[in-house]
């Protein structure tokens, strides 16, 4: 068992009850994802890849199957656990880039670390440190509107690293983007990754980005159709190894309080 | 959970976002505590001024007065032949020697109206030349502003003295003058020394014949001494009507103001009996009339209460209705904090409060409002208002509550929406 998997689906089902009708939408995903990995979720429109981020985003609970987050059940977790666990594991970036229109840039980045109760202090200093990462530092003042939409998205990642989540979730960062400005992005978190060994989970149709990937999870009709590096055949639909045998709420406790215990190293080391 | 100050400084955030809207939606609330406070103030001015009215007549007396009767001039009781030249009625000296030896009565100050014409060369002033007893500035809760009152020895020897109320003073003296105690006062034939003058600042009006303010006041023994039983009253150019009253007012003081029922009701039994052929008299007891006008008050505030109600529901229903609004627009917001990390609790709490923020300022504006509205009353009705510390908290309290009645829905409903909804609208 590697200890450094951040992301394990087994089999995970989505099937939505529409007029009583089933559709389908995942027809059992299974995959690994270890840390400091960038991954590629890509497919055409209809493949599932948005049901699987929002699986992955914990905004949605699949129909059946488990989602291990830093062997954690997600399943387990209650709904304000689950908000705890997008705070401090997750962080998210949309493709609309989705800020607060009304905060200025600084104020933006900082909005998960309210969530989190950091104090107005360590807030600021680590929205200007995450700026400058980003390349923004001096237009902390400003507001998204007076941003171009590269800068936006800058702005978006600065604020999905704040709280040193597990893994960056970007749901087509560079949809909105022109071809140029996209790249800068893409180089963006090809920087991030390398350097900070931020693990990333990309879902995108762009084809031109899969060299940046390290591992490319292609879906089709709600089944993976390849995946680049191949996965071992234990990996995606053998037995999870080291997990099996735990009964499932212990596996909880011990994952929560890995949780927990994150959260206070984070929150002592500012 | 976010920081307590993290969510009201979001909220303000907000409300400054849409200036416009957060006004109009707290409009309901602004006019709702804004009429509510100056209604009250006023009320309460108004009430006020009616129970010192009614205080400053003594609640521990029973007013009877003579009350002029209408006379018949067709069927007199002289006959048919012409009409009497003298009208006699009233109470008098009879009733005051009986009223006296009552049972529970302490003392009775009296009153008469000698209904001298008071003029200034031609024009005749508002004023009453009035022979009273030793009791009247304490029963009409009069002070001397300068000089003195009447001793025993003036009541003993029919001084010819007077004692001017303040309105007097500046009716008679216009310019000011300064020397008014000790100057002399002529009506008439008559001619009387100023040894004060009084004031009345309580408003105090007596049936018949006012304000002390408005009176020129002398001692009852000179008033018989000079003007006998007939007062006599002008009635238009040609004929000068006698007029036997012997007393105008009667301030009758009780021992006891537990018994004060009894003996009005004994009194007006008396009085009845006395005077069984016209009604020439009337009694007012000022603790009923003060008893009356709080059971009265009482009920205006409860139907002022109950408007008050009406109008905040109202406005608390309109608010209700835009913070819904509200909700549906900012569902990508709602779910972007949500992906963000935002527990129920927080999306609950955010939009919570920025309701009560809002009918909290409206609660503000409103007392503003209403202050403004009661002094602007107050300055140019000339009603006296008095806006009372507890309708102002109470107010604002109450518009913060009805924050909490009407924001709870659709927090509710803002913190139950599905984050999924933002990354399915992209």
């Amino acid at each position: 068992m590697n200890d450094d998997v951040v992301v394990q689906l087994r089999d995970i089902r989505k099937t939505y009850n529409p007029g009583g009708l089933a559709v389908h939408v995942l027809k059992g995903i299974s995959f690994s994802i270890q840390r400091g990995q960038f991954v590629g979720i890509v497919g055409t429109s209809g493949s599932g890849k948005s049901t699987m981020l929002n699986i992955l985003g914990m905004l949605d609970v699949p129909t059946s199957g488990n989602y291990f987050l830093e062997k954690v059940n997600v399943a387990t977790l209650s709904d304000s656990d689950q908000a705890t666990v997008r705070n401090i594991r997750i962080g998210f970036i949309f493709q609309s880039f989705n800020l607060f229109p009304y905060l200025t840039i600084e104020q933006n980045i900082e909005v998960p670390m309210i969530y989190k109760r950091v104090s107005p202090r360590i807030r600021r200093a680590r929205a200007l440190e995450l700026a400058k990462v980003v390349g923004l530092g001096h237009r902390l003042g400003h507001r998204p509107t007076q941003l171009s939409g590269g800068e936006c998205q800058r702005v978006a990642v600065a604020r999905s690293l704040c709280n040193d989540p597990a893994f960056l979730l970007a749901d087509e960062p560079t949809g909105n983007l022109d071809e140029k400005t996209g790249n800068e992005i893409m180089a963006l978190f090809h920087r991030i990754n390398k350097e900070q060994n931020v693990t990333i989970i990309m879902v995108t149709h762009n084809p031109m980005f899969e060299p940046h990937y390290d591992k490319v999870i292609r879906l089709r009709d709600g089944r993976i159709v390849q995946t680049k590096p191949t996965d071992s055949v234990d990996e995606l639909t053998g037995p999870l190894s080291g997990f099996g045998e735990l009964p499932q709420d212990r596996m909880a406790a011990d994952a929560k309080a890995t949780l927990t215990t994150t959260a206070e190293q984070e929150g002592t080391s500012k | 959970m976010m920081r307590f100050t993290d969510i009201v400084s979001l909220s303000f955030l907000n409300l400054r976002l849409h200036k416009t809207r957060s006004l109009l939606t707290s409009l309901g609330v602004i006019f709702g505590v804004g009429s509510v406070i100056s209604m009250m103030a006023i009320s309460k001015g108004a009430e006020r001024s009616a129970l010192s009215q009614i205080e400053s007549m003594g609640i521990d007396k029973i007013i009877i007065h003579t009350k002029k009767p209408h006379f018949d001039t067709t069927s007199g009781s002289s006959g048919s032949n012409s009409v009497s030249a003298v009208e006699d009625y009233g109470l008098d000296i009879r009733d005051y020697q009986f009223i006296k030896t009552m049972e529970n009565v302490h003392h009775i100050t009296t009153i008469r109206n000698t209904r001298q014409p008071i003029t200034r060369g031609e024009t005749r002033l508002d004023l009453k030349l009035c022979g009273v007893t030793q009791g009247f500035m304490k029963d009409t809760s009069c002070h001397l502003t300068t000089g003195r009152w009447f001793t025993e020895i003036d009541f003993k020897n029919s001084a010819t003295i007077c004692v001017i109320g303040q309105n007097v003073k500046r009716k008679l003296f216009p310019l000011g003058a300064k020397d008014v105690v000790g100057s002399n006062l002529r009506t008439g034939t008559a001619s009387y020394r100023i040894v004060g003058i009084i004031a009345n600042d309580n408003g105090t009006s007596l049936p018949e014949v006012g304000s002390p303010n408005d009176m020129i006041v002398i001692p009852s023994t000179t008033d018989m001494a000079i003007y006998g039983n007939y007062a006599s009253e002008s009635q238009g150019r040609r004929s000068n009507k006698a007029i036997l009253v012997d007393y105008d007012v009667m301030l009758v003081n009780v021992a006891n103001l537990e018994y004060i029922d009894n003996t009005s009701k004994r009194l007006q039994n008396y009085l009845d009996k006395a005077h069984a052929k016209t009604k020439d008299w009337d009694m007012i007891v000022p603790l009923d009339l003060l008893k009356q006008r709080e059971r009265t008050q009482k009920i205006f505030t409860i139907v002022m209460g109950a408007i008050a109600s009406i109008s905040l529901l109202v406005g608390g229903i309109g608010i209700m209705n835009i913070m819904l609004a509200s909700v549906s627009e900012r569902k990508k917001e709602i779910g972007t904090r949500r992906a963000l990390g935002a527990q129920k609790f927080d999306i609950l709490f955010q939009f919570l409060i920025e309701t009560v923020i809002l009918t909290t300022l409206g609660g503000c504006v409103g007392i503003g409002l209403g202050l403004g509205l009661s002094e602007i009353v107050k300055r140019y009705a000339e009603m006296p208002t008095e806006a009372s510390m507890t309708n102002i908290i109470g107010s604002l309290l109450i518009s913060s509550f009805v924050g909490v009645v009407f924001g709870t829905y659709p927090a509710w409903r803002a913190a139950q929406q599905n984050p999924i909804d933002v990354l399915r609208s992209e």
